[in-house]
């Protein structure tokens, strides 16, 4: 990765948390606000396969930790764990299919927000379970879906185009559209 | 070409990333860290507080118009509501001329028990930036810091009721902004007084639910209205005397000897614009109940 694109990924994790902590939290659904740091790992995910995920996933979560009154580190490690699990069960899958963002992020965004709930309470926050974790579910991955593609764009322009994990076409499918 | 044989193992970089991340987690848990990353927090929020401003003073008047062009029906329905809530002030202005008077009679009370008034605290108002940054916590971000003297664990008052009511505390608190924990939050505990001798703790259990009390011994009367106050106890994390909580309804407890208390805050937690900080720390609390 070179410095241009190192400072092209952070341009975009730098909106990505603008974003969410400006206008995402005056947004509200039934007392529950979109989480779109969610949408990075999943985006580098599909587009990079699960290394570039984990990474993606790992970074964001630690700049999105310094934001959050949750366990610092938390959002770093579901975020790595989504990250891979994204890259890899999308790995045998046609990346410029037009549904894929989509549909990996309401899955994606389900499963983060519940892993974090659940980690989070195994960790000594009991009262992450409290919440309507359901609710929470519905709002993120809905919200993420409906952002899926704009945010996979996004992405694909930052991450730079190789494919590191040996899977052809694996980065340009859906990043090179533009 | 050949590929870098990290990039070939992704299954070893994911491990190396959880074990940071469990590290990370373990040390901030544990406290070896929590001066590192309070101060990384503390950088980031000063750092991103002027681009969240200038977003926000941009951003705000634009989602308020929006929300009142499609809320057009319950943004008359919360006019008129502010309207009866008018003439209420208005009718309470009169009542708070009486409740001065019982207030000074409570004042000379608290002097004769050597305990601090919160009116002869020093307090620091401020808006409210920003609520709930996490969907799993119970928190709002407010407009002054360390520079204004905000420091960690002080008490923050809302509004509500006659009185106002306690909100939270502080904490985490920055260069110009600070977080404050609610009392709604599952974390959040606080001891409270509420009759003679008569002592509990009330705990959150997360945004929008009232508030709870364990272990009441049984048929204990509860006074009606904000009969729940901090019970400023040796150690306290908050002073004596701050309206936190008034009955909603009792219930049996896990034996026949006790109930479960639910409470309403007695701060108006849906309204919370505008709020106080209380300057004061635990210290004032061992100096205040251990007095004579």
């Amino acid at each position: 990765m070179t410095a241009r694109d190192a400072a092209k990924v952070i341009l975009v994790v730098l909106l990505f948390v603008t974003v969410q902590q400006t206008l995402m939290l005056d947004i509200h659904f039934v007392g529950i606000h979109p989480d779109i740091m969610v949408m990075l790992p999943i985006a580098a995910g599909i587009i990079g396969g699960p290394s570039r995920g984990a990474i993606m996933g790992f970074g964001a979560g630690l700049v999105a930790d310094l934001f959050l009154p949750t366990p610092f580190g938390l959002s770093a490690l579901i975020g790595c764990l989504v990250g891979f699990g994204v890259g890899l069960s999308t790995v045998a899958l046609d990346r410029a299919a037009w549904w894929l963002p989509p549909l990996a992020a309401l899955g994606a965004s389900a499963v983060y927000e519940v892993a974090y709930a659940a980690v989070g309470s195994i960790l000594g926050q009991p009262q992450m379970l409290h919440v309507d974790v359901v609710g929470i579910v519905l709002v993120v991955s809905i919200t993420n879906a409906i952002i899926a593609v704009p945010a996979v764009r996004l992405v694909g322009w930052a991450l730079p185009k190789v494919s590191a994990e040996g899977m052809p076409g694996s980065v340009g499918a859906i990043g090179s559209v533009r | 070409m050949a590929k870098p044989r990290r990039l070939r193992r992704p299954r070893t970089t994911l491990l190396i990333l959880v074990l940071i991340s469990i590290t990370i987690i373990t040390l901030d848990a544990r406290g070896d860290l929590g001066s590192f990353t309070s101060g990384l927090k503390s950088v980031a929020s000063d750092a991103f507080s002027p681009i969240q401003s200038a977003v926000n003073a941009v951003v705000r008047p634009i989602g308020s118009f929006l929300a009142g062009s499609v809320h057009y029906g319950s943004v008359r329905q919360q006019n008129q509501k502010l309207q009866t809530e008018i003439g209420s002030l208005r009718q309470q202005m009169v009542e708070q001329a009486n409740a001065a008077k019982a207030l000074k009679q409570l004042q000379a009370l608290s002097a004769l028990n050597n305990l601090p008034s919160v009116q002869n605290l020093h307090q620091v108002k401020t808006e409210v930036i920003d609520f709930n940054t996490s969907n799993f916590a119970s928190t709002i971000d407010i407009g002054v810091g360390r520079n204004q003297g905000v420091t960690l664990g002080m008490p923050v008052m809302g509004s509500g009721g006659a009185t106002g009511g306690l909100i939270g505390k502080v904490v985490e608190a920055y260069k110009n902004t600070s977080t404050v924990r609610l009392l709604t939050d599952g974390q959040s505990t606080v001891g409270v007084a509420y009759g003679p001798n008569l002592y509990a703790v009330l705990q959150g259990q997360g945004a929008g639910k009232p508030l709870i009390a364990q272990y009441i011994p049984a048929n204990t009367p509860i006074p009606p209205g904000p009969a729940f106050v901090t019970s400023g106890l040796q150690d306290a994390e908050f002073p004596p005397g701050l309206p936190v909580a008034q009955k909603l309804s009792v219930k049996n407890g896990n034996s026949a000897n006790d109930e479960t208390v639910t409470l309403e805050p007695v701060a108006d937690f849906a309204h919370l614009s505008y709020v106080s900080v209380l300057i004061w720390g635990p210290d004032a609390a061992g100096t205040s109940a251990g007095g004579p």
